[in-house]
């Protein structure tokens, strides 16, 4: 592909810049949220930073999205973002336990307030499943159902 | 011989510890660079320290020999001396200090938000690799784990005790955090060219940033070592465009856009190509 050639050419500097191609294709993709401006922000940054970012909506079955993007190649298939949770300036430090931890809070404190499939919830669902360690998740889970948790959701 | 192995493998390990090796492995990250030069800034100094210090001691040995010099002096104060034998070594460490500093927390420094977050977690004799980015659920992260291939079992041409069957494919020149947190007991994720040392404590979770700067395979061992077949780790750093197809193991091609990923629930075993 010619991008890929230029790009492989070309210098560090020209690879970061934001080509013209990553805007319209960050427009055309309709599941992000448009509330808040985090996300959009984090895009924007990825998509400036890196190369070829191939903005992507979340599909929900694995398998489904392989047979789905097989077929529809040449359509809108459900990709995948190369993106993930910002740096959060409250936890400039290594330890980003706490980190994750609040994302967590966060995604649960604001499905209470808005309800289940809130789609401004998920940024904090996706940002807190980077982060945590699954096992951290379930435990977390557990507890929950269990009325345990040791956090003000 | 090893050379003889080398010719004919495709596999070129400059990125593994060699034996009786001296100085750094070669640098795959900016911050190992930057450590690497940090380094050579001090080794200037101290070998003029070095040479400096050893000189006065040969030559105060040598001058003040009791057969040849019988009759020694009397000097006991010396106020220029002592006046340039305080100041100048204390401007020397300045000189060392400045870039060790402007390196550590250039470490630290968050300038641009990561791509990718990818948590290892250190089980007692397995590293395990989780990619949770894509999955829309609790339950649905990519994750795999990571065992040490036995003395028994690797292939021609694989490091010993430093192959696993499942390495951690990256893209490269992409900002990663990595996410390092044990399972059980304390480990450290450690791969030298890439000049990451992160401990995994149990309880805490710890991120480093590094962004690979070329692609190919990077060795590192656990440096907390926790039982046997515990020690390695292995990143392989792929091109940004084959990192969709080697995470999901399916490449789809577009025109305009670039590769499609799809995620697939199995990381096949990844061979450097």
């Amino acid at each position: 592909m010619a991008e890929v050639e230029n790009q492989k050419t070309s210098s560090l500097a020209a690879q970061y810049s934001l080509q013209e191609i990553e805007e319209p294709v960050l427009v055309e993709s309709p599941v992000e949220p448009a509330v808040d401006e985090k996300p959009a922000i984090t895009e924007e940054t990825v998509a400036e930073k890196t190369e070829e970012a191939p903005p992507a909506e979340e599909s929900n079955g694995a398998p489904e999205q392989e047979d789905s993007s097989e077929q529809e190649a040449p359509e809108e298939t459900p990709e995948i973002k190369i993106e993930t949770a910002p740096a959060d300036i409250r936890f400039p430090t290594t330890n980003q336990t706490r980190h994750c931890f609040t994302r967590y809070i966060e995604y649960h404190r604001c499905t209470a307030a808005k309800g289940d499939g809130a789609p401004e919830c998920d940024k904090f669902a996706k940002y807190y499943r980077s982060l945590c360690p699954s096992e951290w998740i379930e435990r977390w889970n557990e507890q929950r159902e269990n009325g345990t948790f040791p956090g003000p959701l | 011989m090893i050379v003889l192995e080398w010719l004919f493998l495709p596999n070129v390990l400059c990125d593994a510890a060699e034996p009786w090796q001296l100085g750094s492995q070669d640098a795959a990250t900016p911050m190992m660079q930057g450590i690497m030069d940090l380094h050579h800034d001090i080794f200037f100094f101290l070998i003029l320290i070095l040479v400096f210090v050893s000189r006065m001691l040969v030559r105060a040995l040598w001058h003040f020999h009791y057969q040849t010099n019988p009759i020694p002096q009397r000097i006991v104060h010396g106020t220029t001396i002592e006046i340039l034998r305080t100041i100048f070594p204390s401007i020397i460490p300045m000189f060392i200090a400045i870039p060790s500093f402007a390196l550590l927390y250039s470490m630290d420094e968050v300038v641009v938000d990561p791509a990718i977050t990818i948590k290892a977690i250190g089980h007692q004799w397995y590293r395990s690799y989780e990619y949770s980015d894509y999955n829309s659920s609790d339950e649905q992260s990519l994750t795999f784990d990571s065992y040490t291939i036995p003395e028994d079992d690797p292939e021609l041409g694989q490091s010993r005790l430093l192959e696993v069957d499942n390495r951690v494919v990256v893209p490269a020149k992409t900002h990663l955090r990595i996410i390092v947190t044990p399972a059980d007991v304390p480990h450290s994720w450690a791969v030298p060219s890439s000049g990451v040392k992160c401990d995994a404590v149990p309880g805490r979770s710890n991120q480093t940033s590094i962004s690979v700067q070329r692609e190919g395979v990077y060795y590192g061992q656990c440096s907390e070592i926790r039982g046997t077949n515990h020690a390695s780790i292995v990143v392989e750093a792929v091109p940004r465009k084959d990192y969709g197809s080697r995470v999901s193991n399916q490449l789809i091609p577009q025109t305009s856009k670039g590769p499609t990923i799809a995620l697939g629930p199995y990381l096949s075993k990844a061979r450097a190509t």
